[in-house]
C-alpha cells in the first residue's frame, strides 16, 4: 500500500496530529518473532533423531502426558492415541500451547503460551515422532508461495471457518475456528497437513507443497497487512461496525443535539406577546 | 459548553436587551473564535494532506476538524448570543372552514357534471387509460426469463450421461486425491462457474456411514457427494467439523449430519443437502451418474413438482 | 429592475440580491413570515434533523463515489496497488471499488464516510421514529406524515442493502444470494419475481447494473420526494410541543426560526458531518479487500448484514425449521421470518396511528405531546416491540457472540429463542409498572388543571423545564391525557 510510504513523508508536515495516528496506523499485529526463527520452528529438527533427546522426551511424556494419552501414546478414555501423530502434530500442539490441555477432554484446546521450554518441546516432539509413522515438521518456504494464489485458496478453503480476514469464527456445539492472528508459518502449515481438532486435512494428495506455501504466505501477509481504514474493529464484519454506528455515531450525535437543543437553565424568558395573527395565519414555515 | 446560567442577566440577549458583556460572554466568544480557527486549520491540514499524497486517517480527522469547528462555533454562538426568549404563536385550525369546503365541493361537482354529460366518453377515456396501464406492464416481462426448470436442475442432469467432477481449475478428480477428513469442492466438468452446481466431496468413515435406502451405490468407496448449498437460503455449507462429521452453514448455523444423508440436525434448514450419485469412469475419475437427489439451495413453492 | 431606483452604491449586496430575487419571485413577505415562524424547543425535536443531515452527507459522498465506481460484472484481472489481489480475476465493479479504496486520493475516506453515514442515518431515523411513537406525535393530524416516514424507513433499509451489495465482494454476494432465496420462497409469484429482478437465476448477468440504477437513481429519487413531502407537512401542520405552562393545543411556544433555530440546525448539520468524517477516517468499515471477489461456491465465517438488516438475519436464524408441504407444493422456511415477519412488522407500524385511534376512540387533533408515562399501555407495547426486535438483532450476531464470549452457538440459539418469547412481555410489563409508578408520583398535590395561558412570571423557566424534561412534574394539561384510559 503506497499510502503508508506517502504518509511517512507527511510526518514532518503535520507532526503533532500525525504522531498518534501513525502509531495507530503502524500498529502491526503479532509478529514478535525472534530474528533467527521467523517461521516459528522453535526446535532443532536435526536433533529429533538423537536417542538422548528421545529419552528425555519419554521422561517428560511419562510425567505430563501419560495420564491422558496413555503409556506409549496408545490413548485412554481421556485422550486420543497419538502413536501416529508425528512430529508435526506434537510440534503444533506444544508450540501453540494447546497441549497440555487444560479443560475437560471433550473441550476444545485453546491457544495459550507454551507450557514447556524450547528444549522440552524438542524432547517431547522427538519422543512422539519416535512412536510411529506420522508427518514430519514441514519445510516452509514462504518465497515459493504465490501470494495471489494463496489468497484464492484461502478464501476457497479456509475462509468458511476462519473468516476471510483470518479472525476465526464459530462452529457448532461450542467449537470454534481460532483466529490466525498469531499463528506462525510453521503452525499454519502443520495445521493444514494434520487437521487438528475439527479441522479438515488439506492433504498432500489434494494440495501441492507450493499451494500450501502460498496459503501460509497469504495468512502471513494478512497478519502484517495493517488497516488502511483506521481501527480494524476486530475485522469481524458488520456486527462491531453496527455497534460503533449505534453507540458512538448515533449515541454521540444524540448527546450533541441534547447539548445544542437543551434550554439554558433558569434564564428562559417569559413568553413574549403573540406574534401578529396575520403572520401566523399562512401556515407556511415551521 | 458549560451548563448553567449563573452570571447571566435574564434578557441579556433578548431583542432590544442591552448588550452588557459578562465574563461568560467573553469566554463564549473566545470559544467561538477558537472553534472557527480550528475549522480553518482543519481545512488547511486537509489541503496539505491531499497535496502530499493523501492519507485516510489524516483526511478524516482534518475533515472532522474543519466541519466540527464550524458546527461547534455556531452552536456556542447560538447558545450565548442569540435570542433564547420564548415566543408564542397562535396555531390555526388546519381544516378549512365549512364555507370553503362547500365552495370547493360545488366547484368540483359542477365540473364533474360537465364530464358526466358525456358519460360514455368519460368511461371510454378511463378504459383507455386502464388499458394503457396494463400495456405498460408488458415491458417488465423483458427483465428476466420465465422461471423454468433451471431452479430444479443443475448441469449434472443436463446431458443425460455421466459427467466428471472437476476442481476449480477444471482438473478431474480421482478418488485417491481425497483423504479422510478432507474437504473438496467440485463442479461438473465444463461448468466450473455454475452457481448452483458446487459439490462437496467427503471421505467418510464407512463403518458409521448410513447411506439412505436406495442410495447404497451412490458412493464410491467411502466418498460421498452432497450439494454445497444450504437448503435454507443457499449459502455454501463450507464448514466441515471432521470429528463430529457435521457440516455447518456460516450464514444461519444450519447443521447437517454427514453420516446420515446430510439430514439437518440443528438450525433453520428443513431439508437435507441433496446427494449426488457418484461413480468412477474407465479412466478412474469421479463422475456423477445423474443430477442431485433434489433441487439444490433454498425451497420454492413448486419445488416438488416436476 | 423595477426597484433599481431605490438602490444606491451603499446598499449591501445581500439586500440587493434580495431585491433582485423578490422582483422575480415576489417571495419577500412569504419568506419573512417563514423566518418569523416559531419552532418548539426541545432537544428531541432535533433527532429527525440528525437523520436529515446524515442523508445529506450520504448524497454528497455518494455522488463523489459514482464518479469512480464502475457497475459492471465484466471479468477483468486486477492490476491496482493492493498487492494481495494483483492478478486475481474479478468484476469491474469490485475492481473499481478497490481502486476507490487504494488508488483514488481521498477515495477511501469518502467510501467509509458514505458507509458510516448510511449506518448512522438509519439509526437516527429509528431513534426519531421512537420519539414520535412514544410521545404520540403520530396522532391526528399527523398520520400522513407518519406514513411518509415509515415509507422512507423501508426504502432506506432496502437502499442500504442494495448499496453494500453493489461492490461484488464475497460478503455482498452472500447477502444477494440470501435475498434471492428469500424471493423464491414467496409462494407462486416468488420465482417470477426473482427471475425478473435478477434477470434469470442467481447471480444473474446484469444484477450489478440493475442494483446500481436502483441505488443511485430510483430509490434516492423516491426517498427525496417523500422527504420533501415529509418536511412540507411539518411546515404546514407546525411542530408538536410538550405540554407546559403557556402551551396549549392552540399555540406554538418556542424560538423563532431565524436566527436561533436556524443556527442550531446548521450547527447540528456540521457536527453530524464532523462525526461521520471522524468515523470515516478513524474506524475501518467494510474492508472489501479482505473479503475478496465474489465466488458463488465460497463463503466466509461471520457473514452478516449491516445492522439495520440484523433483525431479519436474526429472524432467519432463530425461526424453527418449519416447512409446510402438500401435493408437491411447499411453503419454505425462509418465507415466515423474512417475508411474513417484515410484512407484518411494517404493516402494523404504518397502520399504528389508525389502530390506536380505533382502540382509544380518540380522533381529536393533538398538538401537545404525551409523555411516555402518560400512556402506559402504548409505552409498554412499544418497549415490548423494541425488546422483540432487539433479541432478533442479537440473534443475528449469534456466531460472533459465541466466539466473543466463548460459548456454544447452539446454546445461544436456545437462549435467544426463549428470550424472544419471554423478554418482550417482561420488558413490556416492567415498562408499564414504571409508567404507572412515575405517573402516580406526579399526581399527589397536582392541580389537575393547568391554566390555559400561564402568567408571565420569572419562575416560568424553572417550571417549564420540568415540563419538557419530566421528572416530578406536578402540573398536567388535561387536554393531553384525555381520551385514553389510564391503564
Amino acid at each position: 500500500m503506497g499510502s503508508r510510504a506517502r504518509h511517512l513523508r507527511l510526518v514532518p508536515v503535520v507532526a503533532a496530529a500525525s504522531v498518534a495516528l501513525a502509531a495507530l496506523l503502524g500498529a502491526r499485529a503479532g509478529a514478535v518473532e525472534e530474528e533467527h526463527d521467523p517461521l516459528g520452528y522453535v526446535v532443532d529438527r536435526a536433533a529429533l533423531d538423537d536417542p538422548a533427546t528421545v529419552a528425555e522426551g519419554a521422561e517428560l511424556f511419562r510425567i505430563g502426558c501419560v495420564s491422558c494419552h496413555g503409556p506409549g501414546g496408545v490413548g485412554s478414555p481421556r485422550g486420543p492415541a497419538i502413536t501416529d501423530a508425528g512430529a508435526a502434530s506434537a510440534h503444533f500442539y506444544l508450540t501453540s500451547g494447546r497441549m497440555p490441555h487444560a479443560g475437560a477432554p471433550d473441550e476444545q484446546a485453546r491457544r495459550k503460551p507454551p507450557a514447556y521450554t524450547h528444549e522440552e518441546i524438542e524432547d517431547l516432539v522427538a519422543y512422539v515422532a519416535s512412536l510411529g509413522e506420522g508427518p514430519e515438521i514441514p519445510d516452509v518456504h514462504l518465497e515459493e508461495g504465490d501470494l495471489q494464489e494463496g489468497g484464492d485458496l484461502f478464501r476457497g478453503n479456509c475462509a468458511a471457518c476462519h473468516s476471510a480476514t483470518g479472525a476465526g469464527g464459530a462452529l457448532s456445539y461450542g467449537q470454534h475456528a481460532p483466529s490466525l492472528d498469531v499463528a506462525t508459518p510453521v503452525q499454519i502449515y502443520e495445521a493444514m497437513i494434520i487437521g487438528p481438532g475439527q479441522m479438515p486435512v488439506f492433504s498432500p494428495e489434494a494440495f501441492s507443497e507450493e499451494e500450501l506455501n502460498s496459503i501460509v504466505r497469504y495468512v502471513e501477509t494478512l497478519q502484517g497487512l495493517g488497516d488502511p481504514g483506521g481501527f480494524s474493529l476486530g475485522r469481524i464484519g458488520p456486527i462491531p461496525e453496527g455497534f460503533v454506528a449505534l453507540v458512538i455515531g448515533t449515541g454521540g450525535m444524540m448527546l450533541t443535539v441534547f447539548l445544542i437543543g437543551r434550554r439554558r437553565h433558569g434564564e428562559a424568558e417569559p413568553p413574549s406577546e403573540p406574534v401578529r395573527p396575520a403572520d401566523a395565519s399562512t401556515g407556511a414555515g415551521r | 459548553m458549560s451548563t448553567d446560567g449563573d452570571g447571566r442577566r435574564p434578557g441579556a440577549n433578548g431583542p432590544g436587551g442591552g448588550e452588557r458583556r459578562t465574563r461568560r460572554d467573553d469566554r463564549a466568544e473566545r470559544l467561538v473564535v477558537a472553534a472557527f480557527t480550528v475549522s480553518i486549520v482543519g481545512a488547511l491540514i486537509l489541503a496539505v494532506v491531499y497535496i502530499a499524497g493523501g492519507q485516510a486517517q489524516l483526511e478524516g480527522v482534518a475533515l472532522a476538524l474543519a466541519l466540527g469547528g464550524i458546527g461547534l462555533g455556531i452552536a456556542v454562538w447560538a447558545r450565548y448570543f442569540m435570542a433564547a426568549d420564548e415566543v408564542v404563536e397562535e396555531r390555526h385550525a388546519l381544516a378549512s372552514t365549512e364555507e370553503e369546503v362547500t365552495a370547493f365541493t360545488a366547484a368540483f361537482e359542477a365540473g364533474e357534471q360537465t364530464l358526466a354529460r358525456r358519460g360514455l366518453l368519460a368511461k371510454l377515456g378511463l378504459g383507455a387509460l386502464g388499458a394503457l396501464g396494463l400495456a405498460a406492464l408488458f415491458p417488465i416481462r423483458s427483465l428476466g426469463p420465465r422461471p423454468g426448470q433451471g431452479l430444479k436442475n443443475t448441469a449434472y442432469g443436463d446431458g443425460g450421461r455421466p459427467l466428471r467432477l472437476v476442481d476449480a481449475d477444471g482438473v478431474p478428480i480421482r478418488p485417491a486425491d481425497l483423504s479422510r477428513s478432507s474437504l473438496t469442492t467440485a463442479w461438473p466438468e465444463g461448468h466450473e462457474h455454475d452457481a448452483d452446481a458446487s459439490t462437496l466431496l467427503l471421505q467418510v468413515d464407512r463403518e458409521r456411514f448410513r447411506p439412505l435406502p436406495g442410495r447404497e451405490d451412490w458412493v464410491v468407496g467411502d466418498i460421498v457427494a452432497y450439494s454445497k448449498l444450504c437448503t435454507h437460503t443457499g449459502c455454501p455449507v463450507g464448514l466441515y467439523q471432521t470429528e463430529l462429521d457435521l457440516l455447518l452453514c456460516p450464514c444461519h448455523q444450519s447443521t447437517f449430519d454427514v453420516l446420515n444423508g446430510a439430514e439437518p440436525v440443528f438450525g433453520p434448514a428443513a431439508r437435507p443437502l441433496p446427494q449426488l450419485p457418484l461413480d468412477v469412469d474407465e479412466e478412474g475419475f469421479l463422475v456423477a451418474t445423474g443430477d442431485f437427489s433434489a433441487p439444490v439451495a433454498g425451497g420454492f413453492w413448486d419445488r416438488g413438482r416436476t | 429592475m423595477t426597484a433599481a431606483g431605490a438602490l444606491t452604491k451603499a446598499t449591501p449586496l445581500s439586500r440587493r440580491t434580495a431585491r433582485w430575487l423578490d422582483a422575480r419571485l415576489g417571495a419577500a413577505s412569504f419568506v419573512r413570515k417563514a423566518l418569523d415562524k416559531v419552532f418548539p424547543d426541545h432537544w428531541s425535536f432535533l433527532l429527525g434533523e440528525l437523520a436529515l443531515w446524515s442523508f445529506v452527507i450520504l448524497i454528497a459522498t455518494g455522488v463523489y463515489l459514482t464518479f469512480f465506481f464502475d457497475a459492471s460484472v465484466e471479468e477483468i484481472v486486477y492490476q491496482g496497488s493492493y498487492v494481495p489481489l494483483q492478478g486475481v480475476e474479478m468484476s469491474r465493479a469490485y475492481a473499481s471499488a478497490l481502486d476507490l479504496s487504494f488508488d483514488v486520493r481521498a477515495g477511501l475516506v469518502m467510501r467509509q464516510v458514505h458507509h458510516w453515514a448510511a449506518n448512522v442515518y438509519l439509526a437516527t431515523t429509528v431513534v426519531h421514529l421512537m420519539r414520535i411513537f412514544f410521545t404520540g406525535a403520530f396522532r391526528r393530524p399527523r398520520e400522513l406524515n407518519w406514513l411518509l416516514g415509515v415509507g422512507m424507513l423501508i426504502l432506506s433499509i432496502v437502499n442500504g442493502f442494495v448499496g453494500y451489495s453493489l461492490l461484488d465482494d464475497q460478503l455482498s454476494g452472500t447477502g444477494l444470494r440470501i435475498a434471492y432465496n428469500i424471493a423464491i420462497s414467496i409462494p407462486v409469484g416468488g420465482t417470477w419475481l426473482a427471475s425478473l429482478f435478477f434477470g434469470g437465476e442467481f447471480p444473474g448477468p446484469d444484477l450489478i447494473e440493475r442494483l446500481y440504477v436502483i441505488h443511485i437513481l430510483l430509490l434516492p429519487a423516491v426517498i427525496i420526494a417523500l422527504l420533501g413531502a415529509h418536511l412540507a407537512l411539518v411546515a404546514r401542520q407546525r411542530h408538536t410541543q410538550f405540554s407546559g405552562p403557556g402551551r396549549t393545543e392552540r399555540n406554538v411556544v418556542g424560538e423563532r426560526v431565524w436566527p436561533t433555530f436556524a443556527a442550531k440546525g446548521t450547527a447540528a448539520f456540521f457536527l453530524t458531518a464532523a462525526m461521520l468524517c471522524a468515523l470515516g477516517g478513524l474506524a475501518q468499515i467494510n474492508p472489501i479487500w479482505l473479503y475478496g471477489p465474489f465466488r458463488p461456491a465460497e463463503v466466509s465465517a461471520a457473514s452478516q448484514p449491516d445492522w439495520y438488516m440484523g433483525w431479519l438475519d436474526g429472524a432467519l436464524r432463530l425461526w424453527p425449521s418449519w416447512e409446510i408441504r402438500a401435493f408437491g407444493f411447499e411453503l419454505p422456511t425462509p418465507f415466515y421470518p423474512s417475508v411474513l415477519l417484515p410484512g407484518v412488522t411494517f404493516a402494523l407500524l404504518a397502520l399504528w396511528p389508525f389502530l390506536e385511534a380505533r382502540i382509544t376512540k380518540d380522533r381529536r387533533e393533538h398538538h401537545l405531546l404525551d409523555r411516555p408515562r402518560d400512556r402506559p399501555l402504548r409505552t409498554a407495547l412499544g418497549v415490548a416491540t423494541l425488546a422483540f426486535y432487539t433479541v432478533l438483532f442479537f440473534g443475528g450476531a449469534s456466531d460472533v457472540l459465541a466466539v466473543t464470549f466463548q460459548t456454544s452457538v447452539n446454546a445461544l440459539f436456545r437462549a435467544f429463542r426463549t428470550a424472544l418469547l419471554v423478554l418482550p412481555p417482561v420488558a413490556g410489563f416492567v415498562a408499564y409498572r414504571l409508567c404507572r409508578e412515575l405517573a402516580r408520583r406526579d399526581r399527589p398535590g397536582a392541580t389537575d388543571e393547568a391554566p390555559a395561558v400561564a402568567p408571565a412570571a420569572p419562575e416560568d423557566g424553572a417550571s417549564h423545564r420540568r415540563a419538557i424534561e419530566p421528572e416530578d412534574e406536578p402540573e398536567r394539561d388535561p387536554a393531553s391525557t384525555a381520551g385514553v384510559p389510564r391503564g
